[in-house]
């Protein structure tokens, strides 16, 4: 074998100069330093400044002690009924599966034009840039402008909550897109195949796991957001009732049943996500 | 018959070119470009199915200019060219067969390609396909978790599949150990020889391109210092072929792949 590599002489700089004094402290190390002691100095003027003149902290600590007595100790369901709140649940539920799916399939579509690797560069970074807009207002906003749009109600909940999850799958979509080799799209354009074909048959099998848990990561925030939306558009879902519990009956011994509801699904939730990720990854 | 007349390409900054590159490759044959790094062996390769574009020239495979096909019609051409690479690039979560089937994805219409809808001669094609590379067991294993040469015969079979005239194959044994190296090479010689196919093959390797290959083209700078029959091929030619490119325009990038 015949090699032509040839190794270039490096040229060793002399350093310039001796006499500096040599700092170990770098440039980032000196902001966070400074940002520290920012916010030390504004810790101690708010305590300093703070107004407790009624502050009873006995008193105060007691009835906390109560409350939270009331809501985790002695749960139940107050003026509504089992079947009412169970039904509730489900209505939730179904909201954040409702979005999640909604949101998902437009958002892979999206992405595969926001992706730099597929798309011509102005289209992705125009893609970008709107989603990073959209992201950027709270999902809770988007429902209440589109309550104004459709009037209260479950819809304005769906669209509003599909509009957010669009947009933040989206960047987790493209950047999983992005993220797969350039070599064996190159491989499949050599064989003449189309760019459908491309991104169903090379790209999405490369990417189904990454997909699978960040659609299921949005799942589980649409359900935490179908129970505020809830309240906030009249969805008639749990939140409705957590809501008319805790402010207008002040029944926490309801707020804590619900509570423990929403929490059991969470649980359910993470046991299945992990069970459909590990499935996928052992099985394919 | 591959053709390639007068083929010139430059990069933005003059570097790593293209010079008035001539040569013909026959079916049949093994056709092995051998040259330094950076040489430009990767640029000719990828230009003749025009993953790169040049600058003029010709291309004709059978008396049909690559270059002056539209879209659609370089779609088609590309189709008839396998392509194998030094990395494979299959797509590691699917199988074997399935890999395999990629294959026939230029040939389907776009819906059909997007599922995936395979009729059952090409799945049976395809099974036969890996059986004639030795891997009939292993087409409902995931290809990550095949060897390097397992994958590399899975991307002949899929190149195959594709029922060329000519494969391409791009530092195909490059990642491979001696073993696996002579297994891809036999069957790439077998392949000319037995279906005809023209096989247009970068190689590092001297030893290995004088072992298999029926034709050499010698690249050094961008330009063909060489062309001819292997047993041409001596110590002089070699010199040629591998001297440093210092006295070249060229500047050699020592890492072209």
């Amino acid at each position: 074998m015949i090699e032509n590599s040839q190794p270039k002489p490096e040229t060793i700089q002399p350093s310039a100069s001796h006499a500096k004094k040599i700092t170990l402290v770098t440039k980032p190390r000196k902001i966070l330093r400074s940002v520290l002691a920012g916010l030390t100095i504004v810790t101690i003027y708010s305590l300093a400044t703070l107004n407790n003149s009624n502050l009873q902290l006995s008193e105060a600590f007691k009835s906390l002690g109560a409350n939270l007595n009331a809501m985790f100790l002695h749960p139940s369901v107050g003026q509504d009924s089992w079947a009412l709140l169970l039904r509730a649940l489900a209505t939730s539920v179904s909201l954040a599966m409702l979005t999640t799916l909604l949101g998902a399939l437009i958002a892979f579509f999206i992405a595969v034009g926001a992706a730099r690797n597929l798309a011509p560069n102005w289209l992705a970074t125009s893609i970008k840039a709107v989603m990073a807009f959209v992201r950027a207002i709270p999902t809770i906003l988007w429902v209440l402008i589109y309550s104004v749009v459709m009037g209260l109600g479950a819809s304005a909940a769906v669209v509003g909550l599909t509009f957010h999850s669009v947009a933040y799958l989206v960047k987790a979509y493209s950047e999983s897109i992005e993220e797969t080799s350039q070599d064996t799209i190159e491989a499949l354009k050599a064989s003449g195949v189309g760019f459908w074909p491309i991104v169903f048959q090379a790209i999405l099998p490369s990417i189904v796991p990454a997909l699978l848990s960040w659609t299921f990561i949005r799942f589980e925030i649409n359900f935490a957001n179908a129970v505020a939306v809830g309240a906030a558009a009249g969805a008639d879902d749990i939140g409705y009732y957590l809501f008319m519990a805790g402010s207008f009956y002040f029944n926490f011994h309801e707020v804590g049943l619900i509570v423990y509801l929403l929490l059991a699904v969470a649980i359910v939730l993470e046991l299945v996500s992990m069970k459909l990720r590990g499935h996928y990854l052992k099985h394919n | 018959m591959l053709k390639v007349i007068q083929l010139d390409k430059t990069y933005g900054s003059n570097k790593r070119s293209l010079k008035d590159v001539n040569f013909t490759a026959q079916p049949g044959e093994v056709t092995a470009i051998i040259g330094p790094s950076g040489a430009g062996k990767t640029t000719i390769l990828r230009s003749v199915n025009q993953l790169i574009r040049d600058d003029s020239g010709q291309i004709l495979l059978d008396d049909q200019d690559i270059r002056q096909a539209n879209k659609a019609e370089l779609r088609k051409i590309r189709h008839h060219i396998g392509m194998i690479f030094q990395n494979y690039n299959l797509i590691s979560p699917l199988t074997a067969l399935e890999n395999v089937l990629h294959g026939r994805l230029g040939a389907k219409s776009t819906v059909a390609g997007m599922l995936g809808l395979y009729s059952n001669e090409e799945k049976t094609e395809a099974l036969a396909l890996l059986d004639e590379v030795g891997l009939k067991e292993y087409a409902y294993q995931r290809c990550d978790q095949l060897s390097g040469g397992q994958q590399q015969r899975v991307g002949i079979a899929r190149a195959l599949m594709q029922h060329p005239k000519m494969i391409l194959c791009d530092e195909p044994i490059a990642s491979l150990d001696p073993k696996s190296t002579k297994i891809v090479m036999d069957i790439l010689r077998k392949l000319a020889k037995e279906k005809q196919l023209i096989i247009l093959i970068n190689l590092h390797q001297v030893d290995i391109a004088m072992e298999y290959a029926d034709h050499i083209i010698g690249i050094n700078s961008g330009a063909i210092v060489f062309e001819g029959a292997t047993k041409a091929v001596d110590d002089d030619v070699l010199q040629k072929i591998y001297r440093q490119a210092d006295d070249a325009k060229a500047v050699v990038s020592a890492n072209e792949d």
